[in-house]
């Protein structure tokens, strides 16, 4: 195992960090060039349509939201696995992502268009997870500490009632609008005008630096909330921040693509028993390794059965469940 | 540096249940003060709320003569360490960088300084397990692990020493040798508080005995006195009885 206690030394993190920031810079220069149409790298240069138009408007901004959407999911659940203590938390175990998905499932079925500018689904999304967040937490919050066993039954209660809730939406709609539910509820990376997806960056980008600046009292929170407490930690400060930060990216997420599963239970497990646990190094990791997964499954996607397209979703999770357990198997047992 | 923590009239209700009521003591720099008490008396409880795990329901905790809830929490965690009874076994941390966390009151760097890691080599060697510092946690047999945390106490550099049950999982050498840093750390002039059920190694490195028994404080006595009047053995079992060993040491030993 390649994992070498090195007494939390900077060059080792930066070693790291370094390898997956170039595979993202990378996958952000190759992968638009990856298409069921070949684009001309000359035509490309002078400008000449439609290589250009297809390159700038469709494959840049696809690979993008791909890159993001796949970095914010993954360091999401890296957080989520910390402040609960538990190998299996995702945005989906503790139904942030479900919230946010009815959200989106209602702006459709009322035919919700646009909110003071901003596209319904959007505002939806956001108002739905933070309503499943308030309601978890609250329901697990007993004299101002949050239990992780409670957070967890109540997000998997909040996940079926909101699974649920779609179900029953989805027979009161019409045809149309019950295929453009099928269509989001199944989660894919497509494109998205730039003005969109740069209100997206900043929001993933603001929020994960809330994120890693915590870092090293993740680590704390990772052994125990206790054990961080007894260490100097805030923990209730650190928890609240913990939730906000984890579910806006959850949201913001969920709201472009729909939802994506397992992005983020695959990437931090693969970091954290290839690499370290320790979150100053987990967390870059995971943010940057998660975006080049999940828009390259999302590259992937779009030729292997070409013209039609799979889903990055689904692509993740055939390539990415297999080899996790081939992963998980290769531990020694404990 | 001088360490002094009262516990006032501490109280604490579970459901109406009390657990603990009125609970006063006293501890100053150069203690060992051992708890003792049997299953369910509430010794665990009280190092937690004077851990600041927990509120207590009635009474004061205070450490050099300033209500413990009003500390700053990382300025309190540079005074006060907490040995935890067990942490979740299946941690994915290196034994080190467990160990490294202890430091984290002490610095606002991103990564420790040298300064740092030649506190986690020093606290790792003296409980002896820094060959133990790659190994992941979750490898270690439960005696080793039990070293690693008393090494991320110690590596804290605190003054007073909150240990529950520091030697379970441990051998006997480990065992004698766990109670004597602490004996170290008392000369250097901490404190330490430490649940055992070990009336043995309690009567050979303690200076102090605490007794809990329904919530209450039974016995408060210095060893030697707890020595001279052994009476309160009946506080744990009618079997036990104080002998003395050939080398003039006083033993508890069961009928």
């Amino acid at each position: 195992m390649g994992v070498v206690f090195v007494m939390g030394h900077s060059s080792h993190a930066g070693r790291w960090v370094a390898v997956f920031a170039v595979a993202f810079c990378a996958a952000a220069l190759l992968l638009p060039f990856v298409g069921p149409f070949g684009l001309d790298l000359e035509r490309v240069r002078a400008r000449q349509e439609p290589d250009w138009s297809i390159l700038v408007q469709l494959r840049v901004s696809r690979t993008l939201l791909g890159l993001f959407a796949g970095g914010a999911l993954s360091l999401a659940g890296t957080l989520f696995q910390a402040m609960l203590s538990d190998a299996l938390a995702t945005p989906y175990t503790l139904g942030i992502s479900a919230g946010a998905s009815l959200g989106a499932v209602v702006a459709i079925w009322l035919g919700w268009q646009q909110v003071a500018g901003i596209p319904a689904i959007w505002v939806a999304s956001l108002a739905g997870a933070a309503m499943v967040l308030a309601l978890v937490v609250g329901s697990a919050l007993q004299q101002r500490r949050v239990s992780s066993f409670s957070l967890l039954l109540s997000g998997l209660a909040a996940n079926s009632v909101c699974s649920a809730l779609i179900i029953v939406i989805y027979g009161l709609v019409s045809t149309t609008k019950s295929f453009s539910i099928t269509r989001w509820l199944i989660g894919s990376v497509d494109s998205v005008d730039y003005s969109a997806l740069s209100g997206f960056v900043a929001v993933v980008v603001l929020a994960a630096a809330v994120v890693m600046r915590q870092a090293r009292s993740w680590n704390l929170m990772a052994v125990d909330p206790s054990w961080a407490a007894t260490r100097g930690a805030r923990v209730t400060r650190l928890t609240l921040s913990g939730y906000g930060a984890g579910s806006l990216l959850t949201a913001a997420t969920v709201a472009l693509t729909g939802p994506i599963g397992f992005v983020g239970l695959v990437v931090p497990h693969l970091i954290r028993t290839r690499i370290g646990a320790d979150h100053r190094v987990l967390m870059p990791c995971a943010f940057l390794g998660g975006g080049v997964l999940l828009a390259g499954c999302d590259a992937i996607g779009r030729v292997v059965i070409a013209p039609s397209e799979i889903p990055a979703g689904a692509v993740m999770a055939i390539l990415g469940g297999p080899y996790l357990v081939w992963v998980l198997r290769q531990r020694s047992p404990l | 540096m001088s360490i002094r923590l009262q516990i006032v009239d501490v109280a604490w209700h579970v459901n109406g249940r009390p657990v603990l009521s009125s609970v006063s003591l006293d501890i100053r720099e150069r203690e060992v003060a051992v708890v003792m008490g049997r299953n369910g008396a509430g010794k665990s409880t009280l190092l937690d709320i004077v851990a600041g795990l927990r509120q207590p329901t009635g009474g004061d905790v205070r450490l050099n003569d300033r209500p413990a809830a009003a500390w700053d929490p990382r300025d309190r965690a540079r005074l006060v360490a907490h040995l935890p009874q067990a942490v979740r076994p299946d941690l994915p941390f290196l034994a080190g960088e467990l160990v490294l966390m202890g430091r984290y009151p002490h610095t606002d760097r991103w990564f420790e300084s040298d300064e740092d890691r030649l506190a986690v080599e020093r606290a790792m060697r003296r409980t002896d397990c820094w060959d133990l510092r790659d190994r992941l946690v979750q490898t270690l047999s439960g005696g080793e692990r039990q070293r690693v945390l008393l090494a991320a106490c110690f590596a804290q550099a605190p003054q007073l020493l909150l240990l529950d049950e520091p030697s379970t999982h441990l051998d006997i050498d480990q065992q004698l040798h766990c109670f004597s840093l602490l004996r170290e750390e008392s000369a250097r002039g901490a404190a330490c508080l430490a649940v055992t059920h070990d009336l043995n190694l309690a009567l050979t490195y303690a200076t102090r005995l605490i007794v809990l028994a329904q919530g209450r404080v039974a016995l408060d006595v210095p060893v030697e006195e707890a020595v001279r009047a052994p009476d309160w053995l009946a506080l744990f079992s009618p079997r036990l009885s104080l002998c003395t060993t050939p080398s003039g040491r006083p033993w508890v030993s069961y009928s």
